[in-house]
């Protein structure tokens, strides 16, 4: 067996650049597979992370009757008293924020947007001192500055902004329904334009005072939710049974994320299905590099084969000391894969890749706007590492077979 | 003494008539309201939907029951067999093409209806105001011709989409000529204005009415009535699900 090692070792050093041409073609696969699955992997990450900072928040809080009725966004199926309940949570160490949804219709006036227009829109109304503590826009501002209490404000998303052609100081008006179907008429200016990495959030979102959108609305103190921030480490479903025992029934329901954002985790689910045939195909691509730059090796070498059998080596020998030689080739391979993707990967956690305004119209379901980044997943690159050792030496296993069953005259002719 | 105390009497007596006649806000809206509701009624109508793209033309026929009860059908090609009934607390949509029956709620109620400046619950809402409202009679105007008088109603509860109103209602008729539709905090949403009038069973009705969205700019819905007919038989099919989506 030594012996077979050490045929296979010096087979390896002796034709160097078949070596490493062969060893490169594998490395370039694996490598690719990696950089795709970390890629992938980053987006889910970084998807779920945009769905809880911009979206849902770690969990909610809402009236129980509210969440079937949700696209109606009912101002009078509401918390009565949030301010209380939010005392209540910070009794407990919880962070928590108030928060009115409505929809209405955006009017544009020619006289800052150049022609007038309406839309249906969603607005947020938060509370500026509290919001940013549950929800992490703090860091988003493009222009402008952020909301103040008891101002007719507003601050809107920055693909939503270019849109609708809005700049900061422009005027807008929202038509709306207060709480118990009135309508009402409320003018803001936009005083802020944020860029947030959540496209869904950032190509919709308009936001406002609570306090001025309480007095619009006639809401007399209610909200429509209480959005919760958990630390990262918490267990979420386990913190929802918590708080939802706190509350002590009240006609209160809380949701966790994965609860309110089910469709996406879903369509995530679907997704990953998909993203797995990625893998694999690409995952195929590199076997089918890896076989075939083997079977080449063997090939160009079946008269060295005949030429051993000739001298009296047994087939199970040549067999093993060429799958040993596939299996060195498929080492250096892997080796040199996992190290190039390690270095593309570092490139592309840190600095991710910018596929700029491909999607900007385009809804592909991940909350990811401009810049996908990486993840580091080390057990892709376990997995690719043994994976390309295994495949060299596995389809080094069927021509080394063929050529054996040739017999040695016309293995020494050929060509 | 005595002379005194005839005197004074007298000088009531001139006063007493005029009292006597003077309407209140709340009279005028109930008579406005019942020369508009009817036992039944039945009509052809048009809309012509003006915007800066155009005019819109679109047909339709209507059936009412009483103050809450109404079935719209629509007749003109693009929108052919679209229905909205409205019952005694919803409001449903009909689309033959897709076969789908909605029931109407929340901000979907708000919707243009087909484009114009009217929405659903305008078309089909209650017609009974005054136990909604407030009226305050705040005077008297000519309006076109014809004196009207000038009411201010201010919602007393939340569930009404206008929370204040101004209307210019015929003093003979009680027709209204005119109504001006604010938001809660004052901000004029809509304008309606009769534009021409037919006598039915003895009744002023509209039969051309404007409508202008007042947050919207160049656009108008002007709508016709014809063919009205009150006070007639219809099946109370006529307004249950299963007679909209047959």
């Amino acid at each position: 067996m030594k012996f077979l090692i050490s045929l296979a070792f010096k087979n390896l050093t002796r034709y160097k650049r078949r070596t490493l041409i062969t060893a490169g073609a594998i490395a370039f696969g694996l490598m690719m597979y990696i950089f795709v699955d970390s890629l992938l992997l980053g987006i889910e990450i970084e998807s779920v992370r945009n769905l809880k900072w911009f979206e849902t928040a770690s969990a909610r809080i809402l009236n129980d009757d509210y969440w079937e009725n949700r696209f109606q966004r009912p101002l009078d199926i509401n918390i009565p008293n949030p301010d209380k309940i939010i005392n209540k949570l910070e009794d407990n160490g919880i962070t928590a924020t108030k928060r009115i949804e409505f929809s209405g219709d955006l009017i544009l006036n020619s006289a800052d947007f150049g022609e007038d227009g309406n839309m249906s829109v969603v607005v947020t109304a938060i509370d500026p001192k509290r919001d940013f503590d549950v929800f992490e826009f703090g860091t988003t501002l493009q222009k402008g500055r952020f909301l103040e209490k008891n101002e007719d404000a507003a601050i809107i998303g920055s693909w939503f902004a270019e849109d609708i052609g809005a700049e900061l100081g422009y005027w807008i008006t929202i038509v709306t329904r207060g709480n118990g179907g009135f309508y009402e008429a409320m003018d803001l200016e936009i005083v802020g334009i944020v860029n947030c990495p959540n496209p869904n959030v950032n190509r919709t979102l308009i936001m406002m005072p609570i306090d001025v959108a309480d007095e619009y609305l006639a809401m007399e103190g209610a909200s429509t939710e209480i959005s919760i921030k958990l630390p990262e480490s918490a267990d979420v479903e386990e913190e929802v049974i918590h708080i939802q025992n706190l509350l002590n029934g009240d006609g209160l329901t809380v949701m966790s994320w994965k609860s309110m954002a089910a469709d996406y985790l879903a369509i995530a689910e679907a997704k990953r299905g998909g993203t797995g045939m990625i893998l694999f195909l690409i995952f195929l691509i590199a076997a089918v590099g890896i076989s075939n730059t083997m079977l080449m090796a063997i090939f160009e070498r079946i008269r060295e084969l005949g030429m051993m059998r000739s001298l009296g080596m047994s087939d199970k020998k040549i067999r093993i000391a060429f799958m040993l030689e596939a299996a060195g080739i498929g080492l250096i391979g892997s080796i040199m894969g996992v190290f190039l993707g390690i270095i593309v990967n570092f490139f592309v956690v840190k600095y991710g890749i910018n596929y700029g305004d491909m999607y900007r119209d385009m809804d592909i379901g991940y909350r990811v706007q401009a810049i996908i980044r990486g993840a580091w997943n080390f057990k892709t690159m376990g997995i690719a590492f043994f994976a390309g050792i295994f495949m060299s030496t596995l389809v080094a296993f069927f021509p080394t077979k063929r050529a054996l069953k040739m017999d040695i005259p016309s293995c020494l002719r050929h060509q | 003494m005595k002379n005194k105390i005839i005197t004074i009497l007298i000088l009531l007596s001139l006063f007493i008539p005029v009292a006597a006649f003077t309407l209140t806000g709340e009279e005028i809206i109930r008579r406005a309201d019942n020369i508009q509701i009817f036992e039944t009624s039945e009509a052809s109508g048009e809309f012509q939907i003006k915007d800066r793209f155009g005019v819109k033309v679109s047909t339709f026929n209507s059936w009412s029951r009483g103050t809450n009860e109404s079935l719209i059908e629509f007749t003109s090609r693009a929108e052919r067999g679209q229905k909205v009934l409205r019952t005694e607390d919803e409001l449903y949509l009909f689309y033959p093409d897709a076969e789908e029956l909605i029931r109407m709620q929340g901000s979907m109620l708000r919707q243009s209806m087909l484009g114009s400046d009217i929405s659903y619950e305008d078309m089909t809402g209650g017609k009974d105001r005054i136990s909604q409202y407030d009226v305050i009679l705040e005077g008297e105007e000519s309006f076109k011709g014809n004196d009207c008088y000038v009411l201010i109603m201010t919602a007393k509860v939340r569930t009404v989409p206008y929370p204040k109103e101004k209307l210019w209602i015929d003093k003979e008729t009680f027709l209204v000529w005119k109504a001006e539709y604010y938001t809660k905090s004052d901000r004029l949403l809509k304008e309606m204005e009769t534009l021409d009038t037919k006598i039915i069973n003895g009744r002023t009705i509209a039969v051309e009415t404007r409508i202008v969205d007042k947050m919207k700019t160049d656009t108008e819905t002007i709508m016709f009535m014809s063919d009205i007919k009150i006070n007639i038989p219809i099946d109370d099919a006529m307004f249950s699900l299963e007679e909209l989506s047959w």
